[in-house]
């Protein structure tokens, strides 16, 4: 009966402690830089699309969570502005934004925006800014080992894991209406996540494409509507 | 004490199942369905009336490949052919409809895709971080009196990020979806760029007579007489998806 009232205790315990380590995340470093190449400004009924880069022969890829992410924090918070989601778009456009379509610079765009029917679709959409991403977040290096074990009697882990994740994104900024280059944002972070386990595990995670993702989202937003 | 034992008992059974169940979900069979939607492409319409004949082999292709410690896998790709065949030539034709036969008096031409080939592979097999999936379409266009107009091949591509999906299936799924819209897009900007159609269009699209009946074998040489009735034309169009 004590041995039961004790195992319960330290499983009680553990679960607080796991449950308060769960609050607490691990630090990241993140910086924004922008480059203005001509003036932004954004009226009633314009919005904004954000697209992933998918059309190169690369090993990466923008990741879906990561567009949707900095879509809809473009769309809520203070500054928000309209944004059209990236299928929504793909399919309104269709087949024009597809990865082997797609235009690769502004040079391409004044060509398609000259079809009529591209052109009125724009308009009924009120599409002002293309914002294409590119980048991605990397683990690059992991250390520390956990064993965990399980018997009838209970469960538990012991051990010590580390990682350091980096994350990279450049988005590029195109006027569908001057079809011109408006500039480039880009956001990068940094962050080490930690699990020390004794019976139960404590994750200690760096959010850090989170982080990325929400300074990439208030810079384009700022950007967008800065009539300077 | 017996109920310690029992309740180890019913430990290791559990164990035992859910093991089995890991393993069978790794490498059972796996049938892949496309859920999804094809968008009408935004282009301007081709002075046409195309009829759009799909046969049963497309409509039901379904791609099987067994994967070594991968389980079996079906990927059906057939059935969002339709859909993707009549918003494709809704968008690029001013007139379309599905037809039965390859001849269809009251259009221009009759439209026949086909897979010829469909191979898909995982991130595991290729090291890459793609799910990707590679379909291989022909088409052929006739004139309304079912002469061959042209023959052409189409490759298609799609991939999918791992980090994107949680499950190959999901996947290999997407990946599929994408190699789909791949097809739809590349035909919708070059049909018209098919030296064999684009010759055609520059002719005014001229119908070729049909081409004359097969003369019927003698009776005595037949090899049963129900092929004879198999031969019987048959009505061209279908009263559904017309524009």
């Amino acid at each position: 009966m004590k041995t039961t009232r004790s195992t319960a205790h330290v499983f009680l315990s553990a679960s607080i402690i796991a449950l308060t380590a769960l609050a607490v995340s691990g630090c990241v470093t993140s910086t924004v830089e922008q480059v203005r190449e001509s003036a932004t400004g954004m009226s009633a009924g314009d919005s904004v699309v954000v697209l992933g880069r998918r059309n190169r022969p690369s090993q990466t890829q923008t990741e879906l969570d990561f567009i949707d992410c900095v879509s809809n924090n473009m769309a809520d918070g203070s500054n928000s502005v309209a944004v059209i989601t990236e299928q929504d778009f793909m399919d309104a456009m269709f087949p024009w934004f597809e990865p082997r379509t797609a235009p690769l610079n502004t040079n391409e765009l004044p060509g398609l925006l000259q079809q009529p029917v591209l052109a009125e679709r724009l308009r009924e959409i009120g599409l002002k800014y293309l914002v294409w991403v590119e980048g991605s977040t990397k683990r690059t290096s992991q250390t520390g080992s956990m064993s965990c074990t399980a018997t009838p009697g209970g469960a538990g882990c012991f051990g010590f894991l580390t990682w350091d994740n980096d994350s990279s994104y450049e988005a590029s900024i195109w006027n569908a209406h001057t079809a011109k280059t408006a500039g480039k944002v880009s956001s990068d972070a940094a962050g080490t996540s930690y699990i020390p386990a004794i019976v139960v595990p404590i994750p200690i995670i760096a959010r850090v494409q989170t982080s990325a993702c929400s300074k990439l989202a208030d810079q384009l937003k700022i950007f967008v509507q800065d009539e300077v | 004490m017996i109920k310690e034992q029992s309740k180890t008992k019913a430990l290791a059974v559990c164990s035992v199942l859910v093991i089995g169940f890991l393993l069978s979900a790794c490498a059972g069979t796996k049938n892949l369905a496309l859920d999804t939607t094809f968008p009408v492409p935004l282009i301007d319409k081709l002075p046409m009336r195309l009829g759009v004949y799909l046969d049963e082999d497309l409509r039901g292709y379904v791609y099987n490949e067994k994967l070594e410690k991968k389980g079996e896998w079906n990927v059906d790709v057939g059935s969002v052919q339709t859909e993707l065949f009549t918003n494709l030539a809704a968008g690029l034709f001013e007139g379309h409809q599905l037809v039965t036969e390859t001849s269809a008096p009251n259009f221009d031409g009759v439209l026949e895709p086909e897979i010829t080939d469909l191979q898909f592979s995982l991130p595991t097999q290729t090291r890459s971080n793609f799910y990707e999936v590679w379909i291989r379409y022909n088409f052929k266009l006739y004139d309304s009196n079912g002469n061959t107009i042209g023959d052409w091949p189409l490759p298609a591509y799609g991939k999918a990020s791992k980090e994107d999906f949680s499950s190959a299936s999901s996947g290999v799924e997407a990946a599929a979806v994408a190699a789909c819209r791949d097809a739809m897009a590349f035909f919708v900007l070059n049909f018209q760029k098919v030296p064999a159609v684009k010759q055609w269009l520059a002719a005014g699209k001229p119908q070729l007579p049909p081409a004359p009946a097969p003369i019927p074998a003698p009776a005595a040489e037949s090899a049963s007489p129900g092929e004879a009735t198999d031969s019987q034309p048959s009505t061209s169009t279908e009263p559904s998806a017309s524009t």
